[in-house]
């Protein structure tokens, strides 16, 4: 069957979501990252079997208060990432700037309360399996949220320098999406590694 | 051009304009500099090819000095600590070094060609896996050349590979040549996966992806879901190693078999992850040298898939030893034995192929019958070992290094052999010779039956892996000596190999276009293909692409011609959606793959690796990410037009 030319001049340039390649990339390192804070959370279940208690006998159990205070924390951010992301799509720079900043200062500060959060593990690293395991899962998630830190920060000085271009609104996106990854990630480890203990 | 070739043929003129025009846009600086900044697929793909070879030629020296000292008993030519290091270091380049980056660098250079695009996607990023890649390659070969390789085999068990047992920094060599070339392995896969998904010609549906496409894109999926288990395993050792954590040390609750567990959640897809993309090239392979399209399309995909992800399912079985309880052995026996089925349907889709065809006996088909023969050896004895009662008998025995060759030499190594015929034209634009070719055929073939079939009887007589020498009085003598003769003959096929490319890299035949008739659209582009790939991207009429155009050759208009202009397609059925730009050649994926070895090298020496590490390797992706002024004003641009 005879097919005619295909002309693709009068197509988008800048598109969203899953028609951005960006957004692919973006949401295949989210099935990496995920599939690492699934194994560490693996490992953690796993050694627990090798303890009558966990923690283990004369550990303390984890403290809640900054560990709440960061899912607080990071449920609020939401609303921020949100207005941020329907500005990107809206092509507002304005209340995109505004509200992707608004959004790095959410993050900073959820990086600041992380610091307390591994002191709230209430053990070290190196003491036995329970700690290890604890520290790197947490660990695990400091590192993908200091990425993320640093990606906006740098979108941010990109729409604010000379050098913008449509397509970073469609990477604002990329951005944000990856921040609901970072939230929807934290609750499970949050439940496990804090809570969890007190129900084992 | 061929008849079959895709171009517009409108206009020979306006097609010779048209190529000025690409051409100027999308050739890169030649020499030295040109080599390092180099953002094209095929230029990254031909150097993963020669790089992932090479190592291929390492691992075969380590074996050879292994098959040396094994020739006769008690002998003295490597000591038990060198010995040690060798099939450590053999296994790791094998698995690690050559055949997964090798058949992800197939991936890399062929996928965009059959999918009718202009370059990978994320080009960039292509760049910066294969430095990563080289930098873990060069760390695992400068460790074993200061006595410092690897030396508690290719899958590393705890606690031999902990700091107790594995003093000095042998091990960690091997976390952090894991750690790299996971990272490049990862990368690979997503590009590849995106390439698939985004880049496709119009009209490429799903449905008449060629079926090397379809290789690739569950072996990327593999990889996406396998890797991490063992770049996160490595970690949690080199962090035993360096900063006293107790992943792995049972006296502070740790477990010595959470290793093998995570390792071979790996470990076990590691092996389809080989297969899988062999499985690709034979179908394209037998589709060509019988001039029909394989038979039973949808139950080949089906079948790849269902390998795919029965793949996954078959881990405990490298466990039996360990004490699995009893529903567990039976679980994974049933699994082990399973997946011979949707292997056995590729193996009768391709006989029903052939059956009433004439095929052409030439170079690379021959490499597919041989490859036919090896592998049901290994799978036969694959079916063996899935039985626990069998496995117990001959686990870490003989059988298992006789089994697990057949699979990966006969399963991968023998198509790829034969993918080398094959394609080399298309890269080069040059014929191998197939006199020489039949030559290597053959002593290949010989050579790893009179290896590999010997340790099958040597493996039930007792002979147990990772001995660097026996008694005498064992009588393991002769069979061994007999595989050593066999390793002989398979350095001799490969340097006939060797020999075959170099002759005709000088005086080869040149090959035209598409010597084999073949279907797909990389034989649609001349060879070897230029830089921008497609004159015109085509309009992709049916399944296949070549065999099923009409005299009018419809094509894609309307790309820009002065940028490196990209189209991108909807994921199921192709349709135009998007024009995107990628960027130009650029130095900033170099200088991250060093800020990236420069971390993890620090890591196995001091944890403030971390810290110096992560400031440089950001400082290098933002640098990366911020648009210099000439690719803005590109992309400026092309956004207003």
């Amino acid at each position: 069957m005879s097919t005619a030319n295909v002309d693709v001049s009068s197509l988008p340039t800048t598109t969203f979501s899953h028609r951005s390649l960006a957004w692919w990339g973006t949401l295949g390192f989210m099935v990496v990252e995920g599939t690492t804070l699934f194994i560490a959370v693996v490992a953690y279940f796993y050694l627990s079997r090798n303890y009558q208690t966990w923690p283990p006998e004369h550990i303390v159990q984890p403290s809640l208060l900054w560990p709440t205070v960061q899912v607080v924390l990071l449920l609020a951010s939401l609303v921020p990432t949100v207005l941020a992301d329907r500005a990107a799509y809206r092509i507002d720079l304005v209340k995109l700037r505004q509200w992707l900043f608004v959004t790095l200062v959410f993050e900073l500060a959820s990086v600041a309360v992380r610091w307390q959060e591994f002191l709230s593990l209430n053990v070290r690293w190196d003491t036995n399996a329970y700690g290890s395991s604890a520290w790197t899962l947490v660990g695990f998630h400091t590192t993908l949220l200091l990425a993320d830190v640093i990606e906006t920060a740098v979108l941010i000085a990109l729409l604010f320098s000379k050098r913008r271009l449509d397509r970073h609104y469609s990477d604002a996106t990329d951005v944000t999406f990856y921040w609901y990854f970072l939230v929807a990630t934290w609750i499970p480890i949050y439940v496990i590694v804090y809570l969890g203990p007190r129900f084992m | 051009m061929t008849e079959t070739s895709v171009s517009s043929r409108v206009d020979p003129a306006a097609d010779e304009r048209l190529h000025q025009e690409l051409e100027r846009t999308w050739h890169e600086r030649t020499g030295f500099w040109g080599w390092l900044t180099s953002v094209d697929h095929k230029s990254i793909g031909k150097r993963y090819i020669v790089t992932a070879f090479a190592f291929f030629i390492l691992g075969g020296l380590n074996a050879a000095l292994m098959r040396a000292q094994l020739a006769r008993p008690e002998n003295t030519l490597v000591g038990p600590d060198l010995y040690n290091q060798l099939f450590s270091v053999h296994g790791t380049t094998m698995m690690f070094l050559f055949a997964v980056p090798m058949m992800t660098a197939m991936g890399i250079y062929f996928v965009p060609l059959m999918v009718g695009a202009r370059n990978i996607a994320y080009p960039r990023l292509n760049a910066y896996g294969y430095y990563v890649y080289l930098i873990g390659g060069i760390l695992l070969y400068a460790g074993l050349f200061t006595n410092t390789g690897p030396e508690a085999g290719w899958f590393n068990y705890v606690p031999l590979a902990g700091p107790e047992f594995s003093p000095g920094k042998r091990s960690d060599v091997y976390a952090q040549t894991v750690t790299f070339t996971e990272i490049a392995a990862i990368i690979g896969a997503v590009e590849i996966i995106v390439t698939i998904f985004k880049h496709r010609a119009p009209g490429m549906s799903l449905g008449r992806m060629p079926l090397f496409v379809w290789a690739q894109l569950v072996t990327a999926f593999m990889i996406l879901f396998a890797m991490p288990w063992v770049a996160t395993a490595s970690l949690m050792l080199a962090m035993d190693r360096l900063i006293a954590t107790h992943f792995f040390n049972p006296a502070e609750g740790g477990d010595t078999l959470l290793w093998q567990h995570l390792f071979w959640f790996f470990g076990h897809p590691e092996v389809y992850i080989i297969f899988v993309p062999a499985l690709g090239m034979v179908s394209q392979i037998v589709s060509a040298a019988t001039r029909r399209e394989i038979f039973g399309y949808p139950v080949m995909v089906l079948a790849l898939v269902m390998t795919g992800f029965l793949g996954f399912g078959l881990w405990v079985h490298h466990m039996f030893a360990t004490g699995v309880p009893q529903l567990g052995q039976s679980f994974f026996t049933a699994a082990s034995m399973m997946i011979a089925i949707p292997s056995g349907v590729q193996i009768f889709c391709w006989i029903a192929t052939i059956w009433a065809a004439r095929p052409r006996f030439t170079v690379p088909f021959l490499f597919v019958l041989g490859f036919v023969v090896l592998f049901i050896i290994g799978g036969f004895t694959g079916v063996m070992i899935a039985s626990v009662s069998y496995d117990q008998q001959v686990h870490d025995t003989y059988f298992i290094v006789a089994h697990l060759h057949y699979v990966l030499l006969g399963g991968a190594v023998t198509p790829l052999f034969g993918a080398f015929y094959f394609w080399f034209p298309k890269i080069t634009g040059r014929m191998l010779s197939e006199a020489l070719g039949r030559c290597h055929f053959a002593l290949f073939f010989l050579g790893v039956n009179l290896t590999f079939f010997p340790m099958h009887q040597l493996g039930l007589e007792g002979m147990t892996r990772r001995v660097y020498t026996y008694l005498a009085e064992t009588g393991w003598g002769d069979l061994n000596l007999l595989a050593t003769i066999g390793a002989a003959t398979i350095a001799l096929s490969v340097a006939l190999f060797l020999v075959n490319v170099a002759r005709s890299l000088a005086a080869g035949e040149v090959s035209g276009d598409n010597p084999w008739d073949g279907e797909t659209l990389d034989w649609g582009t001349s060879s070897p293909p230029p830089s921008y790939n497609f004159l015109h991207i085509p309009v992709v009429q049916g399944r296949s692409a070549l065999w099923s155009r009409t005299p009018d050759k419809p094509v894609v208009t309307g790309l820009r011609t002065d940028m490196h202009e990209v189209l991108v397609t909807t994921l199921m059925d192709a349709r135009p959606d998007s024009r995107h730009l990628h960027p130009r050649s650029t130095v900033m994926p170099l200088l991250a793959a060093l800020a990236t070895g420069v971390t993890f090298i620090t890591l196995i020496f001091t944890p403030w690796g971390l810290p110096v590490g992560g400031a440089l390797m950001t400082a290098a992706f933002v640098a990366w990410a911020w648009p210099d002024r000439e690719s803005y004003e590109e992309q400026r641009l092309q956004e207003s037009s």
